[in-house]
């Protein structure tokens, strides 16, 4: 394993406590939790790609971040209407 | 150890604690708006670190140029998405109150 692959790992650990956040507290509270997860999900990502070396997994962390931002912009918009 | 591999695990080290402390920020603070600061921070520092440390490695290759491109979305997509959050916020809680 290298540094990029403990890296990953580390990151992926740290989504744990956001996924708690997400299931305990309000729906707009793990709604910040999974914005932040987004931005997690993007590095852990880049980091996996780069520690296995496989330049065709340089494509995910664009999709994450741009999936990212607009799931996270449909749950905003929805979760101020309807409550 | 090469200076670009010390470069790599150092700046992996920064990114990856102050993901965590903008991770901690967000289980400890007591509002939801203070909460949101720390899901900007993370799109900032900590997400360059990291984006240099794979420049080390891959330089300008086409991973490299891939690597710049998810980073600078990130950077330049979620204020704006942090922006609609911050209002949605605004909303429940006037709901609430």
């Amino acid at each position: 394993m290298n540094a990029f692959i403990w890296a990953a790992t580390a990151l992926a650990i740290l989504q744990l406590p956001l996924l708690a956040v997400a299931c305990v507290r309000r729906p707009i509270d793990g709604l910040v939790a999974l914005e932040l997860s987004g931005i997690l999900l993007t590095a852990t990502l880049l980091c996996l790609a780069e520690g296995f070396h496989r330049s065709f997994e340089y494509t995910l962390p664009i999709m994450a971040a741009v999936l990212g931002t607009i799931s996270g912009l449909v749950f905003a918009r929805f979760l101020g209407r309807w409550t | 150890m090469s200076a670009a591999n010390l470069a790599v695990d150092v700046l992996l080290i920064v990114g990856v604690a102050l993901e965590l402390a903008c991770v901690v920020g967000v289980l400890i603070m007591p509002t939801t708006l203070d909460r949101l600061h720390y899901v900007g921070a993370a799109t900032t520092v900590p997400a360059f670190c990291i984006l240099a440390a794979v420049l080390c490695r891959e330089h300008l290759s086409s991973g490299g140029i891939e690597a710049i491109a998810a980073i600078a979305l990130i950077f330049f997509l979620f204020p704006v998405l942090l922006t609609a959050t911050a209002r949605a916020i605004e909303r429940v809680e006037e709901s609430e109150d």
